[in-house]
């Protein structure tokens, strides 16, 4: 396992808005991977991914000092979620409007749960990940996008391709069905 | 970052239109410059022509909620704006741009738009973000932090556009929104709004038929105060045929709709 | 699998196995794990460095997309070029508080009661006799910056604040209280050297300054602020230095009087507020 460096993501996001190339470079090696991992777990285009975390990093390049003073107690790794997953958003209205074309389909979920999952239940608490599991997929969608990924209703017909509507409606499914779950 | 939905925000639509509006009645000055218009929108981007003194500016005022109707009904996104209403959740999902578009010289582009992101009671956290990806959105982001007094006119008016389009809002409003912008950046600002029709209700107030045509979902043409057509812009086109003035099947089109209202109304008299 | 930097609560990581298939985008991890995984890795780096091993190690595609956001992201950062930029805190801040153009009528109130000041002076050395032009003319003061507050002609993006949520009178009186805040202490401290204490003319400068701002919402800032000068102008200011008598009306015994009005123009002022969200019509 590779030694942590001592400064947090936090820091690092200071010394970019001071120009600090370096800083840029550690920060895009310690969170691309994750960033580009999640992302295509959104998004089946690689290109659309790879275009998105470049104009995601060019975002934090550029704003960084505006972002590192709005720093109130946020998370600069969530920092850097909330500019990808708006920016995904952003490309895929692009490609809808050019090539009139749906947005691009989510790879295909399955639904197997596997025995080392268990280490992960505490986090999560077992009536809830229960209901998690439980809950159809499409509804599980909305609820990703929008309580996960933070996205907005609009945000979120965008990326997964359904009207508004319908994502209002699995919204309020998911959330009635979560209710039943845990009570 | 995780969030949670409010349950406001998942609450079936209740209003067929965004915007709409009956025998709606606005005043400017001492004219009644809109006079008995009746509008629906939905999402999309509605092109409003018409010539000068229409009432134009005046309704997009109107629909930007700062100029009270003195008659008929209003309502943005299914509320009200007639009588005395808290306006304030209304104007957070509005974007406006006036047609006089007046900016801070001695501002910067990016502190403008949080100037106006922070009238627009965006949560403090988010308003970088915003900030960062309206003026990309815009192709402002080499000249970002440049002062307002050093962009030429085309980049200033899309200044204007970025401020109107920072808070994601639900609708937009462009009152001249190309003016003094090259052939280029017009394409772009097309292409900008067809990314926006999906789920935004944008109107764009023009003279330039062009522009309507090839970015607008529908034309509304607007004259005395009143609406005098509405449809595709095709169907704009198709009001032209035959020999008329007008470079455009569409400005032959425009200019025929006028001619006849007008004869219309002189009959009428 | 420890470490003592951030995790989540329970100190639990996320376990190898599951971490190599969520980095190979493996369709077969359960709901609530997976939900678990990615709330986890966005705020536990260990994790995530991991998480970038097992990219490496079992991932090539994921391999190829890293490959091309790093190329294409050392152009774009080298096109840039230029240092992200300082930012400068003053503008921003200054203008949620003063209105624009501000400065030049500030600076013209402050000129008068300078003015002012010197002529009380000069008075005093010679013969003393005329009533304190400080004290006259204190309550009205405010009047040219507080016009600031609020006007299409001032304030060039006047429209889109008027379209704002944020315009109303909370806006207007935090504009308006900047002002206060500038005018005050100058009158107080001129006030001092022409023998005219606050006590006499604070509450008459509340009750101008309301006042101003209940007009305006009927006649527009600019016209009530202006009338309100000419009026006191008229009717005290001109009376009492030609009678070279303190005025009545800034006696200590008026102050109820102004107490009363000042609440009362204070309510007018809360009533119409929605003048300040739209624009002024006829203009």
């Amino acid at each position: 396992m590779g030694a942590v460096s001592p400064l947090d993501e936090e820091q690092l996001v200071r010394l970019i808005a001071c120009g600090d190339r370096a800083a840029f470079d550690e920060l895009y090696r310690r969170t691309s991977p994750w960033l580009a991992v999640r992302l295509r777990r959104r998004c089946g285009d690689d290109e659309l991914v790879a275009e998105v975390m470049q104009e995601t990093y060019l975002a934090v390049w550029r704003a960084a000092e505006a972002f590192a003073g709005a720093s109130v107690g946020g998370s600069a790794v969530g920092w850097v979620w909330t500019i990808a997953a708006r920016r995904l958003v952003d490309a895929l209205r692009r490609r809808a409007r050019d090539a009139r074309v749906p947005p691009v389909a989510l790879p295909p979920e399955q639904v197997v749960p596997a025995a080392e999952d268990e280490a992960l239940r505490a986090t999560v608490g077992d009536e809830m990940g229960e209901a998690l599991r439980r809950l159809a997929p499409e509804l599980r969608q909305v609820l990703q996008a929008m309580v996960l990924d933070g996205l907005t209703v609009r945000e979120t017909a965008v990326l997964l391709g359904v009207p508004e509507g319908t994502v209002k409606t699995r919204a309020r499914r998911a959330r009635i069905a979560l209710r039943e779950a845990l009570s | 970052m995780a969030r949670t939905a409010g349950a406001a925000e998942t609450a079936p639509t209740t209003y067929a239109w965004t915007i709409q509006a009956e025998r709606l009645r606005v005043r400017a000055g001492r004219r009644m410059a809109v006079d008995g218009l009746h509008l629906a929108m939905g999402s999309g981007v509605h092109g409003l022509l018409g010539p000068n003194g229409a009432g134009k500016t005046t309704l997009v005022r109107a629909l930007a909620t700062v100029l009270r109707p003195v008659g008929g009904t209003l309502a943005l996104l299914g509320q009200p704006v007639n009588g005395r209403v808290d306006l304030r959740k209304l104007r957070q999902v509005i974007g406006y741009l006036p047609q006089e578009f007046g900016f801070y010289p001695r501002f910067t582009v990016r502190e403008f738009v949080e100037y106006i992101a922070w009238l627009k009671e965006m949560p403090a956290p988010e308003v970088p973000g915003a900030v960062q990806r309206a003026v990309e959105r815009m192709g402002l982001a080499d000249r970002a932090d440049d002062r307002m007094k050093t962009l030429s006119g085309g980049m200033l008016r899309r200044a204007g556009i970025a401020q109107a389009i920072v808070n994601d809002p639900q609708i937009l409003l462009l009152d001249e929104p190309t003016a003094g912008l090259d052939p280029e950046q017009r394409l772009q600002f097309r292409a900008l709004l067809r990314e926006l029709a999906a789920d935004t209700c944008v109107l764009v107030s023009t003279h330039l038929v062009e522009d309507v045509v090839a970015a607008c979902t529908d034309v509304m043409l607007m004259d005395a105060g009143r609406l005098v057509f509405r449809g595709a812009p095709a169907d704009l086109e198709a009001a032209g045929s035959g020999p008329g003035d007008g470079d455009s099947p569409a400005e032959r089109g425009y200019a025929a709709i006028l001619r006849r209202h007008r004869e219309q109304a002189e009959d009428a008299r | 699998m420890r470490d003592d930097r951030a995790g989540d609560r329970s100190g639990v990581h996320v376990p190898a196995e599951l971490l190599d298939r969520y980095a190979v985008g493996a369709a077969g991890i359960a709901a609530d794990a997976l939900w678990a995984v990615e709330a986890h890795l966005e705020s536990c780096a260990p994790c995530r460095d991991r998480l970038g091993e097992a990219v490496h190690r079992r991932s090539p595609a994921t391999v190829v997309v890293l490959e091309r956001v790093r190329v294409g992201l050392d152009a774009a950062v080298a096109r840039s070029g230029r240092m992200p930029a300082r930012r400068r805190r003053l503008p921003g801040q200054a203008v949620r508080w003063a209105a624009p153009a501000l400065l030049p009528r500030l600076a013209m109130t402050i000129l008068v009661v300078l003015v002012a000041l010197g002529l009380d002076l000069a008075d005093q050395m010679t013969e003393g006799r005329l009533p304190s032009l400080v004290l006259l003319l204190a309550p009205v003061a405010p009047l040219l910056g507080v016009t600031a507050a609020w006007s299409r002609g001032l304030d060039p993006a006047h429209e889109l604040v008027t379209a704002s949520p944020r315009a109303g009178l909370a806006l207007v009186l935090r504009r308006t209280l900047a002002v206060l805040a500038v005018v005050i202490p100058v009158l107080a401290a001129a006030g001092l050297l022409a023998g005219a204490s606050p006590a006499r003319w604070l509450l008459p400068c509340l009750a101008f300054t309301i006042g101003a701002l209940a007009l305006g919402e009927v006649i527009g800032l600019h016209r009530a602020a202006r009338g309100l000068a000419l009026l006191w102008a008229a009717v005290v200011v001109a009376p009492s230095l030609v009678a070279a008598e303190p005025p009545v009306l800034l006696e200590p015994a008026s102050l109820p009087g102004w107490a009363a009005l000042t609440i009362a123009v204070a309510i007018a002022l809360v009533v119409r507020r929605d003048a300040y969200t739209v624009l002024a019509s006829g203009r």
